[in-house]
């Protein structure tokens, strides 16, 4: 009632206008799971993100934010509506993305460096790029470790690189699912700041998937709220508070306790099997 | 096809091996245990009055070894040259073997159609006794190299082709989607990912593979041919040279345990990235 119902607003005009790069239009999906059963696990989710934003999602588990994610990677196929990437209907993977897996999810046959080049040796020809492999490690702290194993770095350092592979292509577009959900909350702290300075830095579009009320309202220009399965947007927050931005001085901001109240007074409505 | 499934399933368990490994060779449990072995046949020997042409005595062992294997390496005399003979046909046909595995086993992994067409006979061949098919391969073959090496790569075939196709079906989904998300080809994909995912198992089938093609060209020496270490056996057999039988065996045992240690080997170099490593 309160919350914006973002699904029920009415439609702009269909061609998507210049200042926005990814254009989310009624999409679902739903899955047959192995027992036939249909799965609905998105439903009628419209979103427009405009280029160089931050925009982070959170939603009660299982809701379909992976699924969200996935379809943006153009990993799965949608069942209904529109998804344009630039103007360009998604129907696959596109080097204007890059995608940050949960578990940094690095090959350990290969060294750090390899694996983090890896999206220019696949996928057809690239352009030159230079030393970014060696300017990304060493931005990331991990000039020292190029030539070390995935298994000798810290979890931290893992997710690091799994960072810099995604963004070896200098892609548009970085799409992060619970990137660092595995991580202790001081390491979680660090590679937010990090990830906030290299947002700062390249103006990426960046889409992130936390289930960290707090990490979100740091990370995001904008936090869409989603409901329990089907997931639908419950809410699209603007956060106002100005960068960089710190933790120490972030909780203090007015901002800060508004909004990470509404968040979470919407998920817990959630729990509760509020409709 | 239980058979089959039981075969993959100890492919699956087989991969930490390293703990298999330590019992194996360097530990004092293993000496310990040959000492006893040694010590209970002595005793047997000569205390159960056992008769020389059914257990013979370990002296006389040590004198078959020492003769066949202290002699010119150019000798027909001693061990060598049958030893090479067996070597390098089940080296071939190991070859062999390991390769069609690998590359039917990858195209199976990797194209369903195919894995259709070929899987039920994969079950039916791999239920069967392969060793039963010996004499029809000497048939087919004849009395020469071609069997040994027909029948090692028969062996060595199976082992390979079944733990590739395990290793390779079981890459994490999400190492896909990371090929997926780069847009890498099939190949890529193939070379990248699912070979050095599947590098443990396939050297599991390796391990059997090199045994198994030492069987198969024994086999197909007891069936028939002018040399090699089966005919050794074969040959003393029909003089009732029971410790020259044994000598022989030590001798395939030692080749065999070697064998085992040169793939090991070759897998802690190759697979170097920790999957044995990290306990
Ligand atoms: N391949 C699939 N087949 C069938 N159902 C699926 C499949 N993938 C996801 N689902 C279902 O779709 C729903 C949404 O899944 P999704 O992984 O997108 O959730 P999520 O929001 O990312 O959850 P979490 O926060 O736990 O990661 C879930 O109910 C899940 O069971
Ligand atoms: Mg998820």
């Amino acid at each position: 009632m309160l919350m914006m119902d973002v699904d029920n607003a009415p439609r702009r005009a269909s061609a998507a206008p210049d200042d926005v790069l990814i254009a989310i239009d009624q999409l679902s999906k739903t899955y047959v799971s192995a027992s036939g059963a249909a799965v609905h696990a998105l439903s009628r989710i419209s979103l427009d993100i405009k280029p160089g934003e931050f925009v982070c999602v959170v939603g009660p588990s299982g809701c379909g934010k992976s699924t969200l994610l996935r379809l943006l990677a153009g990993l799965d196929d949608y069942s209904e509506g529109r998804l344009l990437l630039d103007g360009e209907t998604v129907a696959g993977p596109s080097r204007k993305v890059g995608v940050v897996f949960q578990a940094a999810n690095l090959l350990p046959w290969m060294t750090v460096r390899d694996n983090v080049r890896l999206p220019l040796r696949v996928g057809g020809r690239h352009a030159p790029a230079g030393d970014r492999i060696e300017r990304l490690l060493a931005v990331t702290g991990l000039a020292d470790f190029g030539d070390k194993y995935p298994y000798e770095l810290s979890g931290g350092m893992q997710q690091r690189a799994g960072i810099c592979r995604a963004l070896a292509r200098d892609p548009e577009i970085l799409l992060m699912d619970e990137p660092f959900g595995a991580l202790d909350a001081l390491t979680r702290e660090r590679l937010n700041l990090e990830l906030q300075r290299i947002w700062q830095e390249n103006r990426k579009t960046i889409l992130l998937i936390t289930h960290s009320i707090s990490e979100a309202i740091f990370l995001a220009d904008r936090v869409i709220v989603m409901s329990a399965r089907p997931g639908r947007i419950l809410a699209d927050l603007h956060v106002p508070i100005p960068r960089p931005r710190s933790f120490d001085d972030i909780v203090l901001h007015p901002d800060y306790a508004r909004l990470a109240k509404e968040v979470r007074g919407l998920l817990n409505a959630q729990e509760h099997g509020h409709d | 096809m239980t058979d089959f499934a039981n075969i993959a399933a100890s492919a699956i368990s087989q991969k930490p091996a390293s703990s298999r490994r330590r019992i194996s060779l360097g530990s004092p449990i293993a000496w310990i245990g040959l000492a006893v072995l040694i010590l209970s046949w002595i005793a047997a020997v000569n205390l159960l009055n056992i008769p020389s042409y059914i257990l013979p005595k370990p002296e006389a062992v040590v004198r078959a070894l020492w003769s066949g294997l202290a002699v010119s390496p150019a000798s027909s005399l001693g061990y060598y040259l049958p030893l090479w003979s067996t070597l390098s046909n089940a080296a071939v046909g190991c070859a062999i073997g390991v390769g069609l595995g690998l590359v039917i086993g990858s195209l199976m992994a990797e194209v369903e159609a195919i894995e259709r067409l070929v899987m039920p006979y994969a079950f039916a061949l791999q239920s069967l006794p392969k060793v039963a098919i010996a004499p029809l391969i000497v048939i087919w073959f004849g009395f020469g190299d071609g069997s040994k090496i027909a029948i090692s790569a028969l062996l060595s075939f199976f082992p390979v082709l079944i733990n590739s196709f395990t290793g390779l079906r079981a890459v994490e989904p999400e190492r896909i989607d990371l090929m997926r998300s780069l847009s890498a080809s099939r190949l890529e994909t193939y070379r990248i990912v699912k070979l050095p995912n599947a590098a443990p198992f396939i050297f599991a089938g390796l391990d059997m593979a090199v045994v198994y093609a030492l069987l198969g060209a024994i086999v197909a020496e007891f069936l028939g041919a002018q040399r090699g270490m089966g005919v050794v056996i074969t040959q003393a057999q029909a003089v009732s040279d029971v410790a020259g039988v044994f000598a022989a065996l030590i001798i395939l045992g030692v080749l065999g345990i070697v064998l085992h240690g040169i793939v090991r080997w070759c897998e802690a170099k190759v697979v170097h990235w920790g999957a044995n490593r990290k306990k």
